[in-house]
C-alpha cells in the first residue's frame, strides 16, 4: 500500500475517485491521490483488456492515462488534483460499443470550450 | 508586429534554471517553460515546497538546490509554469499548452533542457501493475510525500542506492534490494577510476549510501540476472539468480532501475542529428562544444544533451547562455570566452566522472534487449518480442517499418518507453552498429494533445523592455 | 540492366503499374530514389473513395473498387481494406442544393451509386452525428486500406512475378539511344523500351527529362491521429461543404484529414504543418461529431503531393516522346485509383490501348491552347 509522510499540515480536498469520495492531500499529483485511495488501477489495456498502472511518475510512460470530469487521456502524474474532481479509471477498448460507454459521450451539438 | 524573445528555454532543471538566470542577468529577453508548478526539474523538485517533514532525510545533494531554484525566482527571466510545449520548430516557434488552449511565442534562440528519463527495463512481467521505476518513488516522494512500503528495489545506478538509503531514512520499510551490477563492471571500469578521483567527494558520497544500505540490515543480492517478474494480473513477486542461487521474492511492488537517457521526443521532433553513444549506450544530440546542436538555433543543455548529472547541467546551461548570447550580439566573443572558462573546467571533470559512473553502472545486455519471447517491447500496444521477431523476418528491417507494421511505437508514448530496445535489437538482428539501425522518426506534437487545448493560438511576446545598455555578466562564484 | 518498361517512382502508381505489367509478362524495373511508399502513398488518409469524384474520373474509380474488393487475394497480402461506406454531410439548404445538382449530374451521366439520405437515415447510420446536421449523401462501396502496407502488397506482388525494385535510385538523366530509353541514375544506368513516369511531386522533374511540360504544383496535405476513442463511426465521412473527412479505424483510433496544405520542401523530402489551421480542422470535426471534443491527438504529419491546375491527374502517353507514359498529378485523391491505373498503364503499354479511355488526362490537355 502506498502510504503518506506529507506534513499533517496539509489542507485536505475532497475528490471522487472512480465513484468513491475521498480527501486527500492539497497539491498532490491524481496518480498520488489514486494511490493512496487504493485505486491504483490507471486503466484497462485497449489491446488485452488488463489492468494497467503508472509506471513511471512523470509524464513519459503514459500508463497513468484516466478520465477526468469526463475529459478522457489525462496523465494522472502530471495533473495536479483539484477540489471536486471527478477522476475515473480509463475504459477506451477496441472495440468498445459507443453505447456501452455512455460516459464518455460528450453532450451538445455546437462546440464550446 | 509581434516580438520575439531572445532565449526561449524548455525546461526548467538545472540547466535551464542556469541558461536562464545567466541570459537574463546580461539583459536578453528570456522566457523559460516548464510543465510543473513549480522549478527544479527531476532533480530538485518541489526542493523550495517539500511536503514532507524530514527533508534532510533526502540528502545534501538534494538540499543544495534550493539556492539556485531561490536564483531562479529572482532572475528577470519571464517565467511560465504548468506549460506544457507540445511543438518546436527550428524557426523558433514554441507552440505550448497551458489551461486548456494552446499560447505561441517565437524566439530566436532556444535551448531544449528537458532532462532525461529512465531506461526502460523491458524484462518478462515489467508491465505488470506495481511494477515502477525507481525514478517514481523519487518522484513520489519529493513532490508528494507518497511512498510504498515493503517493495523490492532492482537494479542498479546511483539513483537506486539513493532512493533505498532515503526510504531507509524516512523509516520506510525496503524488502530487498537486488543489485544487478554485473561482477564484471567493476574490473571494467577500474580504467576510468583515475581520471573520475578529481571528484572524489562524489564518489565518497557513493561508497557511504552503499554503506548505509548495508548497515541497515536489509537483504541485498547482488550480481542479479535472470530477472523476470512474476505475476498474472499484476506483480506478486520477482525472480532471479544470485550467486550460483535461484532467488523468488514474493511482494507486490517493484521498482526497477538501470540509470537514465536523455529525453528525446522534442530533440526528434526537430530532425536534429543525433548520434549512438556507446559509453552510455543511447541517443544523443550531436552537439558542438557549446551545445549547439545541427540546427543553428536550438542548443540543448542537462541531462538533455546526454546525461551529465545536476551539477553538470548547471554548468552547461551557463555555457550554452553564453554562446546565445555572444550570437545574439549581446556580449562580445571574448567575453563568452573567459565567462566560459571556470564551467569549461567543471564539465571536464564532471564528464571524467561520468565515464566511471557510466562504465561501473553499465546496465546488462539482457537487461536492456530481452530475450523472453513474451516480454512486452510496446508497453503502449502491448507489442512482444516473438511479434517483433516475426515482422522482421518479414522484411521490417529498420524502426519506422518496424512500427508501421507492429505498431510497436505508435501509442501515446510515442516511443519513449520503446525506442531503445527497438534500436539495439534491430542492430542485435541486422548484425549491425546501432548507428546504422537509427530510431523512430518523430514529429509533433510530443505528445496527446486534446482538440481542447489544440485551440486559441494566441501569442505573447516580451512584456519589459530591457535595458542592453547596462550589461553586465555576473562571475561565477563556487 | 534491360528491361521492357523502367517506372520512375515507388508509390502506389508505380507499384500498380509494375504488378500488372508484369503480369502481362514485361520485365519491369522500378528506380524509387527513397524507399517504396515513403511519400504520398505510404502517408495519406488511406480513403478507398468513389463519392464525389469529378466526373472525368467515376468510371476508372468504379472499376477500381472492383479491384479493390479482391485485392488481397490477388496479391496475397493484407491490404487493410475495408469497405464501409462513404457518407457527405449536409449541413443547410445550400449543402441540400450542392447535393442535387451533383445527383442530377452524376443520374445525367448515368451513374446511381450515390444515393441521398434524409436526417432519419443519417441519424441510422451516424448515431454520434450532432442534430444540426440534417441529411447527406452516400456511396455504399467506399472504404479505407492501409497505404504503406497496399503500396507495398503491389510491390511484393510484382516481386515474385519478376520485377526489380531498385531504391535510393534519383534519376538524373533520361535520353533516347536508338529505340530504347536511357536512364542515368544514383545507382547506376539502366536501359528500357518504354519509361513511366510515376514519380508523384517530382513528376514534373522527370517529365521536362523526357521532353513534356507539365504545370504540376506540389504541397503537404496534413493529417492528424487520434488516440483510440470509443467506436462511433463506421462509415469514412466528409463534409458537402468539404470542410471535414474522417475515419475511425477498427482499432479505435480516428484519423483526420481534410487536404488543407502545409508546406512541402520537396528537395529536402520535409514538410511543415500549419498548426492553426489544423486546429480550426480539427475543431470541425467536433462540430460535427461532439464526441470528438474527447479525441487526442497523438501525431499530426503531411505528405508531399503533386496537384495538376483542374485538379485531375496525367494519365497517358507522353506528348512529345514516343514510348513514353505518365501517371502523376492525383491532387490528394489518387490513393483508390491505384490499383485501376497500373492496369490500364500496363494495357496501354502492353497492348497499345487501356480497356477504359483515359483521354481526358492526356497531358496534351495543358497545350490545348495555341497562340
Amino acid at each position: 500500500m502506498f502510504r503518506s509522510i506529507s506534513k499533517s499540515t496539509l489542507q485536505h480536498i475532497p475528490i471522487e475517485i472512480n465513484g468513491k469520495k475521498v480527501n486527500v492531500p492539497e497539491g498532490i499529483t491524481v496518480w498520488s491521490s489514486m494511490a493512496l485511495s487504493g485505486e491504483t488501477t490507471t486503466r484497462l489495456s485497449p489491446v488485452t483488456k488488463q489492468q494497467r498502472s503508472a509506471y513511471c511518475a512523470m509524464g513519459v510512460c503514459f500508463e497513468c492515462l484516466v478520465q477526468i470530469d469526463g475529459q478522457p487521456n489525462q496523465q494522472a502524474c502530471l495533473t495536479l488534483v483539484r477540489k471536486g474532481m471527478k477522476i475515473q479509471k480509463q475504459v477506451i477498448l477496441e472495440n468498445t460499443d459507443l453505447v456501452e460507454n455512455g460516459d464518455h459521450i460528450v453532450e451538445g451539438g455546437t462546440h464550446d470550450k | 508586429m509581434i516580438n520575439s524573445y531572445d532565449i526561449a528555454i524548455i525546461g526548467a532543471g538545472p540547466a535551464g534554471m542556469s541558461a536562464a538566470i545567466t541570459a537574463s542577468e546580461a539583459g536578453a529577453k528570456v522566457i523559460v517553460l516548464d510543465d510543473k508548478k513549480f522549478a527544479g526539474g527531476q532533480i530538485y523538485r518541489n526542493v523550495c515546497n517539500s511536503p514532507i517533514e524530514q527533508v534532510n532525510a533526502l540528502g545534501p545533494d538534494y538540499l543544495k538546490g534550493r539556492s539556485l531554484v531561490e536564483r531562479f525566482g529572482q532572475c528577470s527571466a519571464e517565467k511560465i509554469s504548468s506549460a506544457s510545449v507540445w511543438h518546436v520548430s527550428n524557426s523558433g516557434e514554441v507552440l505550448f499548452s497551458k489551461e486548456q488552449s494552446t499560447t505561441k511565442l517565437t524566439a530566436r534562440e532556444i535551448i531544449v533542457s528537458c532532462g532525461a528519463m529512465e531506461r526502460p527495463f523491458p524484462i518478462s512481467g515489467w508491465h505488470l501493475p506495481g511494477v515502477m521505476s525507481a525514478g517514481s518513488a523519487q518522484v513520489m516522494l519529493k513532490s508528494d510525500g507518497v511512498v510504498q512500503d515493503d517493495a523490492v528495489f532492482v537494479g542498479t545506478g546511483p539513483l537506486l542506492y539513493l532512493i533505498v538509503a532515503q526510504y531507509l531514512r524516512l523509516g520506510v520499510r525496503v524488502k530487498a534490494l537486488v543489485d544487478t551490477t554485473p561482477k564484471t563492471n567493476y574490473l571494467d571500469s577500474f580504467s576510468s577510476l583515475p581520471g573520475a578521483l578529481n571528484e572524489y567527494p562524489t564518489l565518497i558520497k557513493g561508497l557511504g549510501l552503499l554503506k548505509e544500505i548495508q548497515k541497515s540490515g536489509i537483504p541485498v543480492y547482488k550480481y542479479a540476472q535472470d530477472l523476470a517478474i512474476t505475476g498474472e494480473t499484476s506483480a506478486n513477486g520477482v525472480k532471479f539468480q544470485s550467486g550460483k542461487q535461484s532467488y523468488n521474492l514474493s511482494c507486490d511492488h517493484i521498482f526497477l532501475h538501470q540509470g537514465v537517457i536523455p529525453n528525446l521526443n522534442m530533440t526528434r521532433s526537430l530532425s536534429l542529428d543525433h548520434h549512438w553513444s556507446e559509453q552510455q549506450l543511447c541517443w544523443t544530440p550531436t552537439l558542438d562544444s557549446w551545445g549547439q546542436s545541427s540546427a543553428t538555433n536550438i542548443s540543448v543543455a542537462g541531462d538533455c544533451s546526454g546525461i551529465i548529472g545536476a551539477e553538470g547541467a548547471e554548468h552547461m546551461g551557463r555555457l550554452v547562455a553564453l554562446n546565445q548570447l555572444s550570437k545574439l550580439g549581446i556580449i562580445a566573443t571574448d567575453i563568452r570566452d573567459t565567462q566560459a572558462l571556470t564551467s569549461q573546467h567543471r564539465l571536464l571533470r564532471f564528464n571524467r566522472l561520468r565515464r566511471f559512473i557510466d562504465r561501473l553502472y553499465r546496465p546488462k545486455e539482457d537487461h536492456r534487449i530481452p530475450t523472453q519471447d513474451t516480454t512486452v517491447v510496446c508497453r503502449c500496444e502491448e507489442v512482444d518480442l516473438a511479434t517483433l521477431r516475426q515482422e522482421f523476418e518479414r522484411g521490417a528491417q529498420g524502426p519506422n517499418e518496424l512500427k508501421m507494421m507492429s505498431r510497436c511505437g505508435m501509442g501515446p508514448c510515442q516511443g519513449r518507453q520503446c525506442g531503445h530496445t527497438v534500436s539495439e535489437l534491430l542492430a542485435l538482428w541486422r548484425g549491425e552498429a546501432v548507428k546504422e539501425v537509427g530510431y523512430y522518426r518523430l514529429r509533433s506534437p510530443m505528445r496527446l494533445l486534446n482538440l481542447t487545448e489544440f485551440s486559441d493560438f494566441s501569442h505573447i511576446e516580451p512584456t519589459r523592455a530591457t535595458d542592453t545598455s547596462q550589461v553586465q555578466i555576473q562571475e561565477v562564484t563556487r | 540492366m534491360n528491361a521492357d518498361a523502367l517506372i520512375i517512382g515507388g508509390g502506389i502508381h508505380g507499384c500498380s503499374a509494375a504488378y500488372y505489367l508484369s503480369k502481362l509478362g514485361f520485365k519491369v524495373t522500378v528506380l524509387e530514389k527513397d524507399w517504396v511508399s515513403r511519400h504520398a502513398s505510404g502517408v495519406n488518409a488511406g480513403g478507398v473513395r468513389l463519392l464525389g469524384r469529378h466526373p472525368a474520373e467515376v468510371a476508372l474509380s468504379k472499376a477500381s473498387m472492383e479491384l479493390w474488393a479482391n485485392l488481397d487475394e490477388e496479391l496475397d497480402a493484407n491490404t487493410g481494406f475495408l469497405s464501409r461506406s462513404h457518407i457527405n454531410i449536409a449541413i443547410d439548404e445550400a449543402d441540400i442544393e450542392t447535393m442535387n445538382q451533383r445527383q442530377a449530374e452524376m443520374h445525367s451521366l448515368g451513374y446511381f451509386h450515390e444515393k441521398l439520405i434524409d436526417q432519419k437515415e443519417l441519424r441510422e447510420r451516424l448515431p454520434a452525428i450532432a442534430p444540426h446536421c440534417i441529411g447527406g449523401v452516400v456511396s455504399e462501396v467506399d472504404g479505407y486500406a492501409i497505404p504503406y502496407q497496399s503500396t507495398n502488397a503491389f510491390r511484393h506482388a510484382a516481386v515474385r512475378l519478376g520485377a526489380k525494385f531498385i531504391e535510393g535510385s534519383v534519376v538524373h538523366n533520361v535520353r533516347k539511344v536508338g529505340e530504347n530509353w536511357l536512364i542515368e541514375s544514383s545507382q547506376g544506368q539502366f536501359e528500357a523500351e518504354h519509361l513511366v513516369n510515376c514519380a508523384g511531386a517530382w513528376a514534373d522533374k522527370v517529365a521536362i527529362m523526357i521532353g513534356d511540360n507539365a504545370p504540376l504544383s506540389f504541397s503537404a496535405p496534413m493529417l492528424a491521429i487520434t488516440s483510440r476513442m470509443p467506436q462511433f463511426i463506421s462509415p469514412v465521412v466528409g463534409a458537402v461543404n468539404g470542410v471535414l473527412s474522417f475515419k475511425q479505424f477498427e482499432n479505435g483510433t480516428v484519423l483526420i484529414g481534410g487536404g488543407l496544405k502545409g508546406f512541402a520542401d520537396r528537395d529536402k523530402n520535409q514538410t511543415r504543418l500549419d498548426y492553426k489551421k489544423m486546429a480550426a480542422n480539427a475543431y470541425h470535426a467536433a462540430d460535427f461529431f461532439p464526441i470528438m471534443k474527447t479525441a487526442s491527438i497523438n501525431r499530426m504529419w503531411a505528405g508531399i503531393e503533386a496537384y495538376m491546375p483542374d485538379k485531375i491527374p496525367v494519365i497517358g502517353k507522353s506528348l512529345n516522346a514516343d514510348k513514353a507514359y505518365h501517371a502523376f498529378g492525383f491532387s490528394a485523391h489518387g490513393f483508390q485509383m491505384g490499383p485501376i491505373i497500373g492496369k490500364m498503364m500496363a494495357e496501354l503499354i502492353v497492348n497499345g490501348s487501356p480497356s477504359l479511355s483515359l483521354d481526358a488526362f492526356n497531358i496534351s490537355r495543358f497545350e490545348a491552347n495555341k497562340v
